[in-house]
């Protein structure tokens, strides 16, 4: 129950990621039960013994950081992640540069660009750091989904991945290329013959990303 | 969990302390931290509310120490707040702020002190937030059975996804149609057939009413109720059923006028009905957006939708994306022909003239074969060539005209959309013309002899017969025994043979050729699928057009045969299944797929011509034809709106009766027809007027999101050169250009954007008065504009203050600062 999830996570960690995802109290142990129902991997049995022993603060101390990592494979048996032609960069984007598993932290820190903007937030003037959630963190999110190489711009052949991965072989990969050069020339602005942060930005500046980067999470 | 609250509470302490502290900026910061956090535990409170209300929820125990929690801090804040309010008056802030916070406070604690409170208030909160919640939930919950009960939705979409829009747009053609036929059927089972059937005289009690004495042994036969004879014949279904009692049942119903008026507002309502769908898609088309901007980008970046967790809805999504796509290739493909204009004109004027001369040609070869079965009809001894020539002939010229059509459009190299409105449109106006030479031939030859009655069977007969399959329909040659049922059983049963001819064709011509391709094509010679045969696509213009022909023939016989509509419903409802299941099986995506015009208002023409087509012979019997004396309503009567002046004389009071003849005096009605033009006239004419100003508009919107947009990439490229060349260049000679001027410069130079930059800056040292102006519209004057009015000639942007901030500062102190703060001057 979320009382247990939540003495497997430390106070002072959720007061942490509170300040740092915007998350409520319940939300972040929600999500943490769900964190540790992710992880079923060759992890699982040890993360289950984990659940055990969980009124022994000792072990779920030390199990807790070392143990309840979900890798990637965890992350495909969601049936959303694992249809989406895009899953694998979403799964990609949980993970840190070159690991292969992903803590609560980072977790939640991903989450939090899909946090629905609420209106008290809104007005709210930029003193502090850029909450994760606001447009521009959340078109950056899509953006690097594109941008493989991160070198902040999609190139042709980054939207040629794209495009195979959404159209499979139906499309004949000249009409692939036509449809790529079209988009670039859509949205290139600087003539670099790739598209920049800005040029998405002002792609998709028409579009309700607030509104459809957001999942609405139980409270 | 105590553990943290003590905590929470530590801290919330320590922040009231702080709030009252001096740090203005570590003050303000916190306020709106616990704003937020406010807001929050608002949240967090409702759905606490929620699951105490609910209290057979698994985890609620969970959840109530959770609120409890909760309702700690947010009686924390409460507190907090009342404390700020009341100490508000010490605050070293200024006026503005001091009031809006103020007002939040008092306002969050006006909001939360009810949900704290002891007793009712708490309860009034907690229902209050229920309510809200489950009308929230209601209302979601609403327009997802609003879609649910859209019929077919999930069907037509998964078609779509597949074939695209343009065969979508066929089965949302045919959904229209059954829901118009839907409504006449309600219309006429409850208003003419229910009543003769509960209260009319019953079966048996006059010869209309029964079988006749030969025909008695063999009425059940199924052979024989197929052929809609015998029992089905002599039924409520058939016009020739009903008799002229003025009323009929202890409700004295007045039938006949009845069966008048339902006969006319079966028209009306389908004019009508027709006429305002049109209306509404002119509509829609118009006010589509103007999001032509970003096509591919927009398809590439936001078509997936994440939320998709069933494999199936996923691949339907993918195939849709294809579909998109490939849509938008073709339109693009189309707007980019690089063309040769003179060949492409030629090419169009010539499959028009071919056209025209086939037209001509199946018209004439019409015209022929009559003639000659004219001469066929006297000779005894004519064979089974001879009898059926002009079917024939006829199935023929539909078979192989439209195909002949479809290679001729070739040569015309239009878009797939234009293209399928012009065969839809050459293909009806080979059918009409069709029709209309063969009646035309047949009414020069037997215009003495035959009554208009007989041509009316004809004209059914060809509507079907000259589209579809030969089923040899015997119209001709039906034993004309009485006048009655001849038309309405023709009318039927042809009718019945139109729906199987349908249904039978696309069972073999799509399902067994696709199953016999998908088959054979391990042990063929060649390849099936890719060569000869392949499978079939979806004909988009030849069941647009079954479907319209079918209705005019619904039209035209629902006044003589009321039980037509409820077979034409039948029709439609099996057909929507059926071609669904045809077109997903058996049917291949054409070759280019294109996207539908969002209205199918070409469809909705067609349909209007035909219903206008249909209204005439009908109208004419009505009119002009005296109606049968053994049978129908109106037997016994001059003419069928006999009925109406009988009803008014016998039911209503005099003077009605005394109005109702001024009113249909010609007097009256030529003036008034006259009205109508010219209102017509003039609504057609304010109508374009709109248009005009509409179309003026939008240009005006797209110049400006233009404008805005250079503006926008000069700035984000000139902005540093410009702030340089600020620094160069001496600041009199601003005063000399004007904003206006500005203004001007800038618009005039849109597509010198960031490539250009370096050349501008050259072009900018040298002409001086360009860079003054293109800086002066760079700079956003914002006090300038408000403080002092705006003349020409002595508009200096504080130059003195110009350097670190170009379009300078408000004046005042620096947002933040309190009046309680020593006012200092800025280090600049």
């Amino acid at each position: 129950m979320g009382s247990r999830a939540s003495t497997l996570l430390r106070d002072e960690e959720i007061e942490e990621i509170k300040k740092e995802t915007g998350f409520s109290h319940s939300q972040i142990t929600r999500l943490y039960s769900r964190f540790t129902s992710l992880d079923k991997g060759e992890n699982g049995t040890l993360s289950d013994a984990c659940r055990c022993l969980t009124d022994e603060l000792f072990v779920v101390e030390h199990a807790r950081t070392a143990i309840l990592q979900p890798t990637r494979e965890d992350f495909q048996r969601i049936p959303e992640l694992a249809i989406n032609p895009l899953g694998d960069r979403i799964i990609n984007a949980f993970f840190p540069e070159g690991e292969d598993q992903v803590n609560f932290r980072g977790f939640m820190r991903t989450l939090a660009h899909f946090r629905p903007i609420e209106d008290n937030e809104k007005s709210k003037d930029q003193n502090g750091p850029e909450p994760l959630n606001s447009r521009s963190n959340k078109l950056h999110f899509a953006f690097r989904l594109y941008d493989l190489d991160k070198d902040d711009k999609i190139s042709r052949d980054e939207l040629l991945q794209v495009l195979r991965m959404m159209v499979g072989v139906n499309i004949s990969d000249e009409q692939l290329g036509s449809i790529a050069d079209r988009t670039i020339q859509e949205a290139d602005q600087d003539g670099d013959c790739a598209i920049s942060f800005a040029e998405f930005v002002k792609v998709l500046e028409k579009v309700d990303v607030e509104q459809k980067m957001s999942i609405r999470f139980l409270h | 969990m105590k553990k943290s609250d003590g905590k929470k509470e530590g801290e919330g302490r320590e922040r009231g302390k702080k709030a009252s502290s001096k740090d203005e900026k570590e003050s303000e910061n916190k306020e709106k931290k616990t704003n937020t956090k406010g807001k929050e535990e608002e949240n967090k409170q409702k759905k606490g509310r929620k699951n105490s209300a609910s209290s057979n929820s698994s985890n609620s125990s969970d959840e109530e120490s959770l609120s409890e929690e909760e309702l700690a801090m947010l009686m924390e804040e409460v507190e907090q707040k009342k404390k700020l309010i009341s100490t508000m008056r010490n605050k070293p802030w200024r006026m503005i702020k001091k009031l809006s916070v103020l007002r939040e406070a008092q306002a969050f604690v006006e909001k939360f002190e009810g949900a704290l409170g002891k007793g009712k208030g708490k309860k009034l909160y907690a229902y209050k937030m229920m309510m809200a919640k489950k009308w929230v939930k209601f209302k979601r919950d609403f327009d997802n059975f609003k879609t649910q009960c859209i019929p077919w939705e999930m069907k037509i979409k998964e078609v779509e996804s597949h074939f695209g829009s343009s065969v979508a747009s066929y089965f949302i053609f045919l959904r229209w149609m059954y829901g118009v036929n839907l409504v006449l059927f309600g219309l006429i089972f409850g208003l003419v057939i229910i009543p003769e059937v509960l209260m009319g005289m019953p079966y048996g009690s006059m010869p209309r009413k029964t079988v006749p004495r030969a025909e008695q042994a063999t009425a059940m036969d199924f052979s024989v109720l197929w052929d809609f004879e015998g029992y089905i014949k002599y039924s409520a279904l058939f016009y020739g059923y009903y008799n002229n009692q003025r009323t009929i049942g202890w409700l004295k119903y007045r039938l006949p006028m009845a069966y008048f008026m339902v006969g006319i507002s079966v028209f009306g309502y389908s004019l009508m009905v027709v006429i305002r769908s049109m209306a509404r898609n002119a509509n829609e088309s118009t006010a589509d957006g103007d999001d032509d901007n970003f096509v591919f980008s927009w398809k590439m970046f936001t078509s997936w939708d994440y939320l998709i967790g069933n494999p199936e809805t996923a691949d339907n999504k993918f195939a849709s994306i294809t579909t998109s796509f490939k849509e938008s290739i073709v339109d693009e493909q189309e707007s980019n022909k690089d063309e040769n204009i003179h060949l492409r004109r030629f090419l169009r004027v010539l499959a028009n003239v071919l056209i025209i001369c086939c037209l001509c040609g199946s018209g004439y070869l019409i015209y022929f074969v009559v003639k000659r079965s004219q001469t066929f009809s006297k000779m005894q001894n004519a064979g089974w060539y001879e009898r059926n020539e002009v079917e024939i002939v006829m199935s023929l010229l539909g078979m192989f005209c439209p195909p002949l059509f479809e290679t001729i459009a070739t040569l015309e190299n239009y878009h797939p959309r234009i293209g399928l409105k012009w065969q839809l449109g050459r293909i009806f106006a080979l059918f009409l013309g069709n029709l209309y030479t063969f009646l035309l031939a047949l009414m020069d030859d037997v215009n003495e002899k035959v009554r208009a009655e007989v041509i009316t069977p004809h004209l059914f007969t060809l509507c079907s017969n000259s589209f579809f399959l030969p089923h040899c329909c015997q119209a001709s040659s039906y034993p004309r025994e009485g006048l009655c049922w001849v038309l309405e059983v023709e009318i039927v049963r042809l009718t019945v043979s139109d729906i199987l001819v349908t249904f039978v064709t696309i069972l073999v011509g799509d399902f067994i050729r696709a199953c016999f391709v998908r088959f054979m094509n391990y042990c063929w010679c060649w390849d099936l699928e890719a060569g000869f045969p392949s499978y079939a696509e979806f004909d988009i213009s030849g069941n647009v057009l079954g479907l319209v022909f079918n209705q005019g023939m619904i039209w035209m016989g629902s006044f003589y045969a009321p039980g037509l509509v409820g077979i034409n419903v039948l029709r439609l409802l099996t057909s929507m299944y059926f071609q669904c299941w045809a077109v997903m099986s058996s049917n291949v995506p054409h070759a280019r797929v294109f996207k539908a015009s969002k209205s199918n208002n070409f469809y909705m023409g067609l349909l209007l011509l035909i219903l206008f087509l249909s209204l005439l012979p009908v109208a004419y019997t009505i009119m002009s034809l005296p109606p049968s004396f053994d049978c129908g309503p109106f037997s016994g009567k001059k003419r069928m709106y006999d009925v109406i002046q009988e009803t008014i004389e016998l039911d209503f009071p005099l003077f009605v009766a005394k109005i109702f003849g001024y009113v249909a005096n010609p007097g009256l009605i030529i003036p008034a027809i006259l009205l109508m033009v010219l209102a017509i006239y003039y609504l057609n004419a304010v109508s374009e007027a709109y248009q005009r100003a509409n179309a003026e508009l939008k240009k005006k919107m797209q110049l400006q999101r233009e404008e805005e947009k250079n503006k926008r990439n000069n700035k984000a490229s000139t902005n540093s050169m410009m702030q340089d060349l600020e620094d160069l260049l001496a600041p009199s000679t601003k005063s000399e250009s004007s904003p206006k001027q500005a203004e001007d410069k800038k618009t005039d130079s849109p597509s010198q954007a960031s490539p250009a930059g370096k050349q501008e800056k050259a072009e900018a040292l040298n002409s001086s008065p360009i860079t003054a102006g293109r800086r002066a519209a760079f700079i956003p004057p914002p006090h300038v504009m408000v403080t002092r009015p705006l003349t020409p000639g002595t508009w200096t942007p504080y130059p003195q203050l110009r350097q670190p901030w170009p379009g300078g500062r408000p004046m005042g102190p620096f947002p933040g600062r309190g009046r309680g703060q020593p006012r200092y001057v800025h280090p600049v």
